[in-house]
């Protein structure tokens, strides 16, 4: 939906003064005017309680800008043509010969060197989202606008090479055209207001690209898992209708949106994300279908099935539970609209999809939806690992639900558990931010951290950091632990001190998986954390959420009082109430 | 015509939050610190918007008061009425 100028400035306006601040800089060669305006009222709208503030540079200088951006949380850097040479731009007279054509390439390639090497440099220490040229080349070719000249293809795919090459770069998020294109008018140049101010966007254009911008820039957490539906939803046909042989997903039937959807399935779960299916149906007949029809998405990719005749919103609350996840992480696809309004009742925070199985070309626009809630930057090891450690976990809840209580300790030392930590701080580990950031049951106070923050954080010396990664006999979890936190001196006063002090680790992020409850894990962590570090006390910089429960009872039961801002745990009152090892505990060999 | 003053008051409050509404109808680029250069472009951009019209660079330089921007916006109606009338209605 494209803003207005008028509804941008007074969203901006909106922001309370008290907000904390937001430093995000809008480095570009023009003058950045209007697409300013609309970034900041976008990063309001996206980043509600905070205080967005846009910096900018200096007009023509994009490389210098470049060089001096510092101390903000994001940078979007937005490169048109005129910045890669000035005779490409309106405002600047050096020709448009064609003996002059040649040159001109000459002067891009070099710019495009100059701009990835500062691109570069900037990305190590701040995310960046990057915009290559927006606008129409201006005519300095030779040929008619018609016909791609041999000068325009070599200029952009310069330009495409360039792009490619940022996107490898760890932090650096670059705007895609066809994104953009979907948003924004083919009339994009505004001609008076770049010879008069030095904008050169229609209104319309730069509201629609300040909105993918500021979408980067917020880089939102994929959802978790999918729920779907069966009968004319993963394939055309109800099934106890027309049987085995008369679903289908194919061509031939005109259901060939069907296979599509099952092979974007088959694709998420291939990255980690959780499928499970929620069906009315009789469990027999859909077991004899996945084993006789081979369906793109395999049976090995869902988990759970919940197929029987009870309401729907019951099975996604079995699903939920058995992924340990809440209902806002979950995207439900259904093609009945009455079953998703009755799982809208039961789960307000899932998000609801209608399949429309008559309608191919709004199916696929669900196909895009989908992509966009499940899209990632990349994908880690722990990805590949989530579907098959949720199975196993179900069957070590059996293992715990047998053994007897008080024997707990006992059942876990025989699953040959290993944790493995690690406190090594550079490089930049993406995952630990991602736990840090997406985890909300075992989590210390809710806290999120934009990279550059985290980065910064943990570049100052007093700065701890542990990772844990944890397998047993039921296979690998992967890194499911973060904590984070500064080490303090503190004198008799409660001041922090020289090294003579007594030593405090006060922890500011503390994370786990829900993946790895039901382990102690938790306990060996904090075991290892005064052995390690050789600290008398641990301070927890906890705040209640709404879905930290995990978190609370554990700090209740480890200090036998209530989980409270600032609350603290000696190491004698550990050692007394903290279980027994059933773990072999390791540091990783990188430190 | 009255709607026309009220939509551009609108314009000058969004571009000035700060005026005071009984202000606005005698504001001028000279009675008001914060009109400079860039609240400027910002303020004739929402008249744009506001108007869907598109203000040539040269009427741009002229138009640097309340009032000025109103007489403008009158004169750009009446011509738009008079072009959507028939010569015959016309005459």
């Amino acid at each position: 939906m494209i803003m207005k100028l008028a509804e941008a400035l007074k969203v901006i306006q909106s922001v309370p003064s008290h907000a904390p601040p937001l430093q995000v800089a809008l480095l570009c060669g023009f003058t950045p005017l209007h697409l300013e305006t609309f970034l900041r009222a976008r990063l309001c709208k996206l980043f509600p309680g905070r205080s967005p503030n846009v910096q900018t540079g200096l007009y023509g200088d994009l490389i210098g800008n470049l060089r001096r951006v510092t101390g903000v949380s994001a940078a979007v850097v937005v490169i048109e043509w005129p910045d890669l040479n000035p005779r490409l731009g309106l405002r600047r007279l050096g020709g448009w010969e064609p003996s002059q054509l040649q040159d001109i390439l000459g002067e891009v390639n070099r710019g495009c060197d100059l701009l990835q090497s500062s691109v570069a440099a900037v990305a190590r220490n701040t995310p960046l989202v990057v915009c290559f040229p927006t606008l129409p080349l201006v005519p300095v070719s030779f040929s008619p606008l018609a016909r791609a000249s041999e000068f325009t293809l070599e200029l952009r795919s310069r330009v495409a090479s360039l792009s490619a090459a940022l996107s490898r770069l760890p932090g650096v998020r670059i705007v895609d055209p066809q994104r953009l294109d979907a948003l924004s008018s083919s009339r994009r140049l505004d001609v008076n207001s770049d010879l008069s101010a030095g904008f050169p966007y229609m209104l319309s254009h730069a509201s629609a690209l300040a909105e993918v911008l500021a979408g980067l820039v917020l880089n939102p957490q994929p959802k978790k898992g999918l729920i779907t539906d069966l009968d004319d939803t993963l394939w055309r046909g109800i099934l106890g209708e027309v049987g085995v042989q008369g679903i289908s997903w194919d061509l031939d039937n005109h259901s060939q949106i069907h296979a599509l959807y099952q092979q974007l399935l088959h694709s998420l779960a291939a990255s980690g994300t959780l499928i499970a299916v929620a069906s009315k149906n009789d469990r027999s007949l859909v077991e004899e279908a996945f084993a006789a029809r081979d369906p793109i998405l395999r049976e090995a990719d869902i988990f759970p099935f919940e197929v029987h005749w009870c309401a729907k919103s019951e099975s996604v609350a079995r699903i939920l539970g058995a992924w340990n996840i809440s209902a806002e992480d979950v995207v439900c696809v259904d093609d009945s609209p009455m079953d998703l309004a009755e799982i809208k009742a039961a789960h307000p925070g899932a998000e609801c999809a209608l399949f429309p199985s008559e309608n191919p070309q709004a199916a696929y626009e669900l196909l895009e939806r989908l992509r966009d809630w499940f899209g990632k930057d990349k994908i880690s090891d722990e990805d590949g690992l989530r579907a098959a450690s949720l199975r196993a976990n179900v069957e070590l809840q059996h293992g715990i639900k047998k053994a007897s209580p008080g024997v707990v300790g006992d059942f876990l030392r025989q699953i040959d558990g290993k944790l493995t930590l690690s406190s090594q701080k550079q490089p930049l580990d993406s995952r630990s931010l991602e736990l840090v950031n997406k985890t909300n049951q075992f989590n210390l106070n809710g806290r999120r951290f934009q990279q550059a923050e985290w980065q910064n954080w943990l570049n100052t010396p007093e700065a701890v950091f542990v990772a844990a990664s944890y397998r047993d006999k039921y296979g690998p979890l992967g890194k499911i632990a973060v904590i984070a936190g500064d080490l303090l001196h503190v004198n008799v006063n409660g001041v922090n001190s020289d090294s003579s002090g007594k030593r405090r680790l006060r922890i500011r992020t503390w994370v786990m998986s829900c993946r790895a409850f039901s382990r102690l894990i938790e306990y060996e962590c904090v075991r290892w954390l005064f052995a390690k570090l050789d600290v008398e006390e641990l301070e927890f910089d906890f705040l209640p959420t709404a879905r930290n429960t995990p978190m609370q009872n554990f700090l209740q039961q480890v200090r036998n009082a209530p989980a409270e801002p600032h609350c603290r745990l000696s190491r004698a009152q550990f050692l007394k109430s903290c279980p027994t090892s059933s773990h072999v505990v390791e540091e990783s060999p990188n430190g | 015509m009255a709607e026309l003053e009220s939509r551009l008051v609108n314009c000058f409050a969004t571009a000035f939050p700060e005026l005071d509404p009984q202000e606005i109808s005698s504001v001028s680029i000279g009675s008001l610190a914060s009109w400079d250069s860039l609240a400027g472009i910002t303020l004739l951009s929402l008249i744009e918007e506001e108007f869907s019209i598109s203000i040539s660079p040269d009427d741009a330089a002229g138009l640097v008061s309340f009032e000025l921007i109103l007489d403008y916006l009158r004169k750009d109606n009446l011509q738009k009425d008079n072009l959507r009338l028939s010569p015959e209605d016309a005459e």
